[in-house]
This record gives C-alpha cells, structure tokens and sequence, in this order.
C-alpha cells in the first residue's frame, strides 16, 4: 500500500498493511532541513522540498502544504513580524475595534500575499509524489481567522457584546477559507485540513461551537467536497471532548483529538469518523522523551487494533525545535520505512 | 440632585451579595454601580475585596472544572473584576494593602495573553497585588521586576514551545540577583505539557485557580511557620 491508499483505507475503516503514519510536522521541515522558517513560510518551492526530504526522512504517508495560522489574515491586510525558528506573529490586525468585517472580501489566493507561495508549493508535492502519498492542503478555519481579523482578546468581546457583528466576520473567514482551499484542491491537493485552534473548548465555549461554528464548517466542508476534496480533516488541538461528537454532522472524514481525550472516549464520541491522534506535542522537545513516545504510539495503536479508523499522530503540531531522535521514536513504532513514498 | 441610579441596597451585606451576583453574571456596569453604592455607605476598599471580589472567585473557581471551562465566561467576570479593582484602586493597588505581590508575563517571542490574563484577574480578585509585564518580556526584565517589586513569586504563561528554553533560565536569572527564595510558577497550555523538573519550576499550574490555590498555601504555610 501506499501513503495515500494507507490513509484513505483508515477513513473507509478498511484494514491497512500499517498504521497510517501522518506526523503533524510542518515549520520542523525546515529547521531540520537548516533552513531559517521565515524563508520556508514565504517560499512555495522551499516548502515543496523541505516536506518532500522530511517524508523521504521518516517514511510518512502525507506532506502538509502548511504555513501558519496568519497566512489569510496577512492576505487580507494583517501586518506580520517574521522569525528565524519560529512562527510569525500579527503586528497590526486587520480590523480596528470598531469596524465591521461586512466591508472586506475573501483575498486573491492567486495574488494576495503568500497565498499564490502555498499553490506553488502544492503543485510541486503532487508533481513529486502522483498518487503514491497524500498531499494534504490547510486552510484557517473560520473561528481562528475571525478572531485573528481583530486580536483574539477584542474579538470575543465583540462576539458576546455585538454577535450579529462577529456572525459577519465568521461568515467572512469561512468564505476566505473555501476559497483558499478550493484553490489548493485545483492546484492539486488530495486532501483539505481545516485547522481551527481557535475553535477549541479552551477558547470557544462548546454551545457557541454548536450553534455559531458548526453550521459554517458544515457548509465549509460540504463547499470542499464539491470543490474536489477526496479528505476532508478538522485539527482542532485542546480539550475537544465536548464538540468531538459534532464533527460527524459536520462530515469531516478525519477528526484530530488531542492528549486530553484518551483514546476509548475518542472512539466513544466518533465511532465511524477516522481520528488522529494523540501524542502530546511538547514531549517531542525532550529527546529523552523517545522511549516513552514509542510505548505510547504502540498503546495507541492496540487500542485501534479492532476498531481500525486510525491514523497515528500528534494531538497538536509537533514543534519545529523538536528532537529528531522523539520524532524518528514516532515513526518507527509506525513501522514506517524511510524512502517509500515516491512515484 | 436626582439619583438615577439603581435603587441603593438597604444594607452592605445585601450590596455584597448584589455585587457577586454581578460579577459572577459579567455585568461589569452592575459591579461598579454596586460598588459605587457600597463605598457610599462606608465600605472600605478591602473589605469590597475580601467579601465581594473574593468571595465571587471562589464561587468561579467552583464552576470551573475542566469540562465546565468557559473562556468567555470567565473573560466577562474578568472585565467586571478589573473595572472594579480601578474604582477602588484607581492608581493600582499599593504594596502593603495587598497580600502579596507577584509578578507576571509570557516570555520573550510568545503573544499570547489570554491565559496570564486570566491569572491575574483571579489573583486580584483574591487581593494580590499583581504586576503584569505583559507579553513578549525579556527574562533579564522579568528578573528584575521581581526584585524592583519584592515580589513573593514570578509567574510565567507560556503557549508555544520556543519560549520553554527562556523558562528554564528564570530560576537562574533570580538566583543572580539573591532572589532564591522567589518562586517560579507556570503555566500555559505548552508548560503544563511538562513536569516542574523540565522546567526548573517550582509548581506547574494545570489552571489560573489551581495556580492561586498553589500561591495560597505557599503563603498560607509561611504564615504558619512565622
Ligand atoms: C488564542 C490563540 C492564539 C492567539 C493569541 C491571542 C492572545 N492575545 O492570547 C493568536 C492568534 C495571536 C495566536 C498566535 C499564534 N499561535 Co496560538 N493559539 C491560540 C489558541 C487557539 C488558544 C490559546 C488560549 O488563549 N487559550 C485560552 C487560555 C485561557 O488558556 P491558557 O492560556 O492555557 O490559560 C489557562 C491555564 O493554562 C492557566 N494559565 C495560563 N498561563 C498561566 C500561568 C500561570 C502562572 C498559571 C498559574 C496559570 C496559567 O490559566 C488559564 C485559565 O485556567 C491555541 C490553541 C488551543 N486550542 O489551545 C493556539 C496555540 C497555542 N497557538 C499556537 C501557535 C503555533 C501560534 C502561532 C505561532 C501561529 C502562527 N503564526 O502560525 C502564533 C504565535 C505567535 C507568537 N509568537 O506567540 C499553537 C502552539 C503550538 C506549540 N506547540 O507551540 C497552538 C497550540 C495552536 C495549535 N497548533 O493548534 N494564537
């Protein structure tokens, strides 16, 4: 089997010749590669190479067309401060206080900022790859972009004290992301993350995910779909237990859980949507960590031996200063081979 | 003059409990309007705090279990809390009135502050004296606040993993300056994925209460021993 039969096999519950092994490592591409990440993020063609030798690295079944959470506030307007190791951060937001998201329209992915980088780059892995591995395109979702349009902190004022104005910054994000990653899905890419940090419990309170997210990503994932998405995956890292079970009305194919739900109440909340998951992301910092992360990929991996819908990974991005030896521990309790995912 | 404000309590224990209610409810003009009204009847500042701020946070501290954890809730209570503490500390809250001092920020390279917010809403609520650095601060800063400031403990929030080599040096930093008996306390949601050893911490906080419990006994069990 390869990379992306691996992972569509897991989605259908169909049984694979190894755990479907998809690593959340993005910006670590670069820094282990030994290139500086403000390159990385602004260089669809960097990124393309740095994905592809991390693949080759560790045997994964995906490469991520993956930047940053900013990347589509920046094409609106945003102002960003760029780093050597590590990711940029908003300096001006897109939004005053006061102003209302109504006026803007989704950006240009074929123009705007570094969106037409991340299309490049796309097109780039599928050329490498064919179909011999997913290439997995990202997309901000719609709470995390709304909130970074304004600075978290102000936009959740305004979603409790003026919501009907927030509702229009939501709708705007979500129109930004379909159209963002309808672009990705022409230029290529098998499969469409919708990451959405901002959407967690430990932000979004779980009844304001049901009633105000939930209906956006539902037709966000339905627009994705007939946008060509073969895989839609919601990445939502944090204590996710209260919203996980409405990720199958949303119809995602792949659901991330995060350390804090364990495995059987993940499989409880989902059992017929494929999860990822749940490595806690800072342990790959400790390179002394490697012998506990492969005795927890191995648990994990037994507790979805009869179930099957599994992909082996981390409940969050793996950080990109992390210890090779705790990411190559990860890999090999996969079972993946090193260079097996070229066309 | 005619007075269009609410109808006055007829008494301060019923302002208290007027004054929880709005703080708990996030009403931050209530709490004031409360507040207004109880220190028109006498009230001094500290006792608003010990029977009305503190006593509203123990009753959050209550309702927030981790499967119970409501962000915008707590931020409404949040406002509420720091509108009030202005009224009654319009230049901040002076050394000897307060507890206890702390010091907060996140680190260098790190923007998030929701978290540290938090923390020191709640630590106000509870009558500490709070100095928050902000965000993005320097430890060498952090170090020496802690100093300028005689503060009991530092306090570090930290959300993403770069910043985890600059809160291993903290302890360091205070040492330099003759501050070892200073605590260091973390946070976040990157520094409670690890253990107060790989942190060269004293307590990781696994929440902003379970953090204040932690400074509480610190506090509670120095008393006990002077
Ligand atoms: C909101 C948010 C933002 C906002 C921050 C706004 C703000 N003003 O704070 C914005 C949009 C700016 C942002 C930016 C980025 N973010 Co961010 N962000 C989040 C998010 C969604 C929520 C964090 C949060 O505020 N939680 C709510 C607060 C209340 O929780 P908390 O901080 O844990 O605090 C609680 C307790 O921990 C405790 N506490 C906190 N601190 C302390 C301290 C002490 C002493 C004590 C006692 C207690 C305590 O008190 C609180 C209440 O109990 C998380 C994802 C998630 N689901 O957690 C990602 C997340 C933290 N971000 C992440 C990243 C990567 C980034 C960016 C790099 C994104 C990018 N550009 O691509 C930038 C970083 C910029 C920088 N240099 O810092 C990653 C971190 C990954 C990692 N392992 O390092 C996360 C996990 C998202 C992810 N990958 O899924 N982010």
């Amino acid at each position: 089997m390869n990379g992306l039969e691996r992972i569509l096999a897991a989605v259908r519950f169909q049984p694979t010749d190894r755990v479907p092994f998809v690593p959340q490592l993005f910006g670590y591409a670069a820094i282990a590669a030994g290139f500086r990440l403000a390159d990385y993020l602004h260089d669809g063609q960097l990124l393309a190479e740095c994905q592809l030798r991390s693949r080759e690295t560790l045997g994964s079944d995906a490469v991520f067309a993956f930047t940053d959470f900013s990347i589509e506030a920046e094409a609106l307007g945003a102002r960003l401060e760029y780093y050597d190791a590590q990711y940029p951060d908003i300096v001006v937001p897109v939004l005053q206080p006061q102003e209302d998201a109504g006026r803007l329209a989704p950006p240009d992915p074929a123009s705007a900022g570094r969106l037409p980088q991340v299309l490049h780059a796309v097109g780039l892995m599928r050329a490498a790859v064919g179909e011999s591995c997913c290439v997995a395109g990202a997309i901000t979702g719609p709470m995390t972009l709304a909130t970074q349009l304004y600075g978290t902190e102000t936009a959740l004022f305004i979603a409790v004290d003026d919501p009907e104005r927030f509702e229009r910054a939501l709708d705007l994000a979500t129109a930004t992301a379909l159209s963002f990653g309808a672009a990705q899905l022409a230029a290529g890419a098998h499969a469409m993350v919708v990451f959405d940090p901002a959407a967690s419990p430990a932000v979004a309170p779980a009844d304001f995910f049901r009633t105000r997210l939930q209906p956006r990503l539902a037709r966000l994932v339905a627009g994705l779909r007939a946008a060509g998405a073969q895989i839609v995956w919601l990445n939502v890292a944090g204590p996710t237990a209260p919203i996980l079970s409405l990720y199958a009305e949303i119809g995602v194919d792949i659901a991330t859980f995060d350390y804090y739900v364990d495995a059987a109440a993940a499989q409880r909340l989902l059992p017929r949507t494929c999860l990822a998951g749940n490595l806690k992301s800072l342990d790959f910092l400790l390179p002394e960590a490697a012998p506990r992360i492969g005795a927890q990929a191995s648990a994990l991996i037994q507790a979805f031996s009869t179930r099957g819908g599994f992909i082996l990974s981390s409940g969050c991005e793996i950080p990109p200063e992390s210890a090779a030896a705790a990411v190559s521990a990860l890999a090999h309790a996969a079972g993946a081979k090193a260079g097996t995912c070229r066309s | 003059m005619v007075n269009a404000g609410p109808v006055p309590p007829a008494s301060p224990a019923n302002g208290f409990s007027l004054l929880i209610a709005a703080l708990l409810a996030g009403d931050h003009a209530a709490a004031l309007a409360e507040t207004r009204q109880l220190r028109a009847l006498g009230v001094p500042p500290e006792q608003i705090v010990t029977a009305g701020l503190e006593v509203a946070m123990g009753r959050l501290d209550e309702k927030c279990t981790v499967e119970q954890f409501n962000l915008l809730e707590i931020m409404l209570v949040g406002r509420a809390v720091s509108v009030v503490v202005h009224e009654l500390y319009p230049e901040g809250i002076q050394p000897e009135k307060g507890r206890a001092t702390f010091v907060i920020a996140t680190l260098e390279g790190d923007v998030h502050d929701l978290g540290k917010n938090i923390v020191r809403t709640v630590l106000l609520g509870k009558g500490f004296r709070v100095v928050d650095l902000g965000r993005d601060c320097p430890v060498d800063a952090l170090a020496a606040a802690a100093e300028r400031e005689q503060a009991r403990a530092v306090l570090v929030s930290g959300l993403i993993s770069t910043v985890v080599p600059q809160v291993r040096r903290v302890r360091a930093a205070l040492r330099a300056r003759g501050l070892d008996h200073v605590a260091v306390v973390a946070g976040g949601a990157a520094l409670k994925q690890l253990a107060p050893a790989d942190l060269d911490v004293d307590y990781v906080a696994e929440t902003a209460f379970d953090g204040a419990r932690y400074l509480e006994n610190l506090l509670a069990a120095e008393e006990a021993a002077a």
